[in-house]
């Protein structure tokens, strides 16, 4: 076992973690964040993709001690405290972007992290960002459409 | 070289079981005490939109807002039976069943008004907005509210719906397998790289009979649905089955496509109201996929001039087979 300190939506945990436990492991079983899903394990699909320092990461393929130290965004942080959602996730729904929703969390922050970096992206630029996350429901086309309204409600200050 | 192509295909669709299978959904429509009504079906939401369309139905028949509609389903110890989401048939079948049961609620709400109201007829009596009122006189009005509380237990009406199918003759094989039947056209245009193999999409329209737009987002939504996994059966997708082993059992190997795969898609939704519908309304969950894959094919064809009868075209087949074609022109 090893005790580590991490961040995750801004609050911080320290926690008992064992030496071969995945960071998905400790977000989903020890820290109740099932926003964060579980698809492949292997880092293809992207269900379990996590904000790690500012870097869309699969939280599959990290292990949960290399977590020490770090700041961790997962769905459940971005909604503010009063439930208002956030313009990402507002956007999402309006364009009709979720269907099963399985991949939808990750999609979110994929592109939460997309849009920290790249306020204005294109089309081209939108696929590319949340190419790594694998959705069988939509065909992508109210994803990419979603990523462009959210990016319009982020530069006009939030809606 | 890169060669472009051009393809079409159209293709019709059988809602439901057919073949005089029994194709059988119910629903429950109840009021609730605050004057909203609640459905209750066994209708499985798994990411279509069942929910939210089959709310939008009854709130449709007794003229409240989706809001005002408390849909209950999936639950099987309080829901009665509606089938599975399958067969492209919820919409239809359990869309049927549900206004069937609002209707009949509406008509025992209407009931209730004259009585309460003191009418001697129903004739121009108007329910919305969780009221009934009478249209020369909107004062002699009751809200569903006030009729919930007039009553000693919930008042609840039920509907059953089975559609029509007939079984074919083993014989000639001819019949009524199916209704309603739905249409569907897809055209793409492709771009082979004759030295790799490799196809791309470049552009497609894709064109689908609803009936009734219910809901024209979340058509376009399993539309775009539909194509991207055609498109992943036609070109990538490949399990890999040998001695009933699944070589490509990982989505390292087995490749679905990404957002980067996609090409620009124009929807076009053809609304031709069925009379048997819901609000006309046909489901579309599967015909959405047929067209792509024979569209994609045939324009491979126009692109390159070979025909290929076995998917996925991947590269290295298709390669082949453009050699063969050279082979034999030479």
């Amino acid at each position: 076992m090893k005790k580590i300190s991490l961040t995750v939506n801004g609050k911080l945990y320290q926690v008992e973690v064992e030496e071969d436990m995945r960071l998905l492991d400790l977000l989903r079983d020890k820290l109740g964040f099932t926003g964060v899903k579980e698809g492949c394990s292997e880092g293809e699909c992207g269900a379990c993709s996590v904000i790690m320092d500012g870097k869309l990461v699969t939280s599959c393929l990290i292990m949960a001690f290399q977590a020490e130290g770090k700041e961790i965004i997962t769905i459940e942080g971005l909604q503010k405290e009063d439930g208002t959602l956030h313009p990402i996730q507002q956007a999402f729904l309006e364009e009709g972007a979720v269907q099963c929703g399985f991949c939808t969390p990750a999609m979110v922050l994929a592109a939460k992290a997309l849009l920290d970096k790249n306020p204005h992206p294109t089309d081209e630029e939108i696929k590319e960002g949340i190419s790594g996350n694998l959705c069988r429901c939509t065909g992508y086309a109210k994803i990419v459409s979603s990523v462009k309204k959210a990016a319009e409600y982020l530069n006009k200050g939030g809606k | 070289m890169k060669k472009r192509g051009k393809g079409i295909a159209c293709i019709f669709y059988g809602t439901g079981y057919g073949n005089g299978f029994p194709d059988v959904s119910r629903a429950y429509a109840e009021l609730q005490p605050d004057g909203k009504v609640a459905i209750y079906t066994g209708a499985t939401e798994v990411g279509q939109g069942a929910k939210t369309a089959l709310s939008q139905i009854p709130a449709e028949v007794l003229g409240l807002t989706v809001d005002d509609i408390i849909f209950i389903n999936e639950d099987t110890s309080i829901t009665p039976d509606a089938g599975t989401a399958a067969a492209t048939r919820q919409t239809y079948n359990t869309g049927n069943a549900i206004k069937m049961a609002a209707e009949e609620l509406k008509k025992e709400l209407i009931n209730i008004a004259v009585k309460e109201l003191g009418l001697n007829s129903d004739a121009g009596l108007e329910m919305k907005d969780g009221k009934i009122y009478l249209k020369i006189l909107p004062d002699k009005c009751i809200t569903l509210a006030q009729i919930a509380a007039k009553q000693s237990e919930p008042l609840r009406t039920f509907a059953t719906f089975t559609a029509q199918t007939v079984q074919i003759d083993p014989e000639t094989g001819q019949g009524a397998p199916y209704w309603p039947y739905t249409f569907s056209a897809c055209a793409v245009e492709v771009e082979v790289d004759t030295e790799t193999g490799q196809v791309e999409i470049i552009k497609a329209a894709h064109a689908q009979d609803v009936g009734r737009a219910i809901n024209p987002k979340m058509i376009e939504g399993q539309m775009e649905g539909g194509f991207a996994m055609a498109m992943g059966y036609v070109l990538y997708e490949d399990l890999g089955l040998e001695n009933g082993r699944i070589w490509n059992n990982k989505l390292s190997t087995y490749i679905i496509p990404t957002a980067m795969d996609m090409p620009e898609i124009q929807n076009i939704i053809v609304e031709d109201p069925e009379s048997t519908a819901p609000y006309g309304a046909k489901g579309i969950g599967e015909p959405v996929m047929i067209p792509v894959g024979p569209a994609i094919l045939n324009a491979i064809y126009d692109a390159v001039g070979v025909r290929m009868t076995e998917i996925p075209v991947t590269p290295m087949k298709l390669l082949q087979a453009i050699r063969e074609k050279e082979k034999q022109g030479a």
